[in-house]
């Protein structure tokens, strides 16, 4: 079983901003390590709190470190905002846009694994496709519902870079995302 | 704010000049085009960076309007879209509480 990845920036930075937002968190109770059908790599059951990683279908520490990632992206969401998983599409769509944006699914290298070829703005395309896919593996609803849904909350939510400030590409933006955060005190009394 | 009353540049000067070179990296031009479809804009951290090693030798009131207004425009900027959701006032009120015994999911 790979490590949390407590120590990668991502996580690191999503683990603060979670403290700082009254949801620090737990591994224990916040992380479940389960065996799970198909090929879902990890899920956010916003009953009870808590991430679940499906250990079977982890393949290395990268990919562990991005599904946890993922997910707490979606905790965070939970813990700022009043998302209606349940019963507003709209707002799942959200988050799933977000976490797709945000936490390296749809880099250029992780495309190009994919055998996923495109350059202009190919990222955006990345992000619609897997926010849908993450939909439809969620919910019982069509592809063009969760089309139309991904497609009004798109503008709005990839531009929502909370807490990042920025989209991470890499390691090295993600510690600087975490430098800007660690500063925010100091940014926010000083504009 | 007051330029004697204990106000400094918002972001060290070595973050600003760390951001410019970084935006200006073959990297980046390459991972913003991949995300945008268009080359990024970098220029502004050039005149962030100048303008804070001014502050930092000269105390220099432009210097300090500069940056703030070049911080307020990003800020601005990163808000202009609207929000999906309502923001909480509060965490979820189970998020600490143990998880329950009836754990089917």
């Amino acid at each position: 079983m790979e490590q949390l990845g407590l120590a990668d920036p991502y996580v690191k930075l999503l683990l603060d901003a979670m403290k700082h937002s009254g949801c620090a968190v737990n591994k224990e109770r916040h992380f479940s390590c389960e065996d799970c059908n198909g090929n879902v790599s990890g899920g956010f059951d916003a009953s009870v709190s808590q991430i679940v990683l499906c250990q079977n279908n982890i393949c290395n520490q990268a990919h562990m470190n991005r599904v946890v990632t993922h997910e707490l992206i979606h905790a965070f969401d939970h813990c700022r905002a009043h998302v209606d998983w349940f019963t507003n599409v709209r707002h799942l769509a959200c988050s799933e846009v977000r976490a797709a944006n945000l936490s390296g699914d749809c880099s250029l290298l992780n495309e190009i694994l994919r055998l996923h070829f495109g350059l202009k703005q190919h990222h955006q395309t990345c992000v619609r496709d897997r926010a849908i896919r993450s939909i439809l593996a969620v919910r019982n609803i069509s592809k063009e519902v969760a089309q139309k849904a991904v497609d009004e909350v798109f503008e709005s939510c990839f531009n929502d870079h909370e807490p990042f400030g920025r989209i991470p590409h890499n390691k090295t933006y993600a510690r600087y995302a975490h430098r800007d955060f660690q500063n925010r005190d100091r940014y926010y009394s000083n504009i | 704010m007051a330029e004697g009353g204990g106000w400094q540049p918002p972001r060290p000067c070595e973050a600003y000049r760390a951001e410019w070179e970084l935006c200006s990296s073959a990297g980046h031009f390459l991972r913003h085009y991949y995300v945008h479809g268009e080359r990024p804009a970098c220029v502004q951290w050039r005149r962030d960076l100048d303008s804070c090693r001014e502050w930092e030798e000269r105390r220099s009131a432009e210097a300090q309007r500069s940056l703030r207004e070049s911080e307020q425009a990003r800020v601005q900027a990163a808000r202009k879209h609207g929000l999906v959701w309502a923001p909480r006032q509060s965490p979820p009120a189970d998020w600490h509480l143990p998880l329950p015994q009836d754990n089917d999911r």
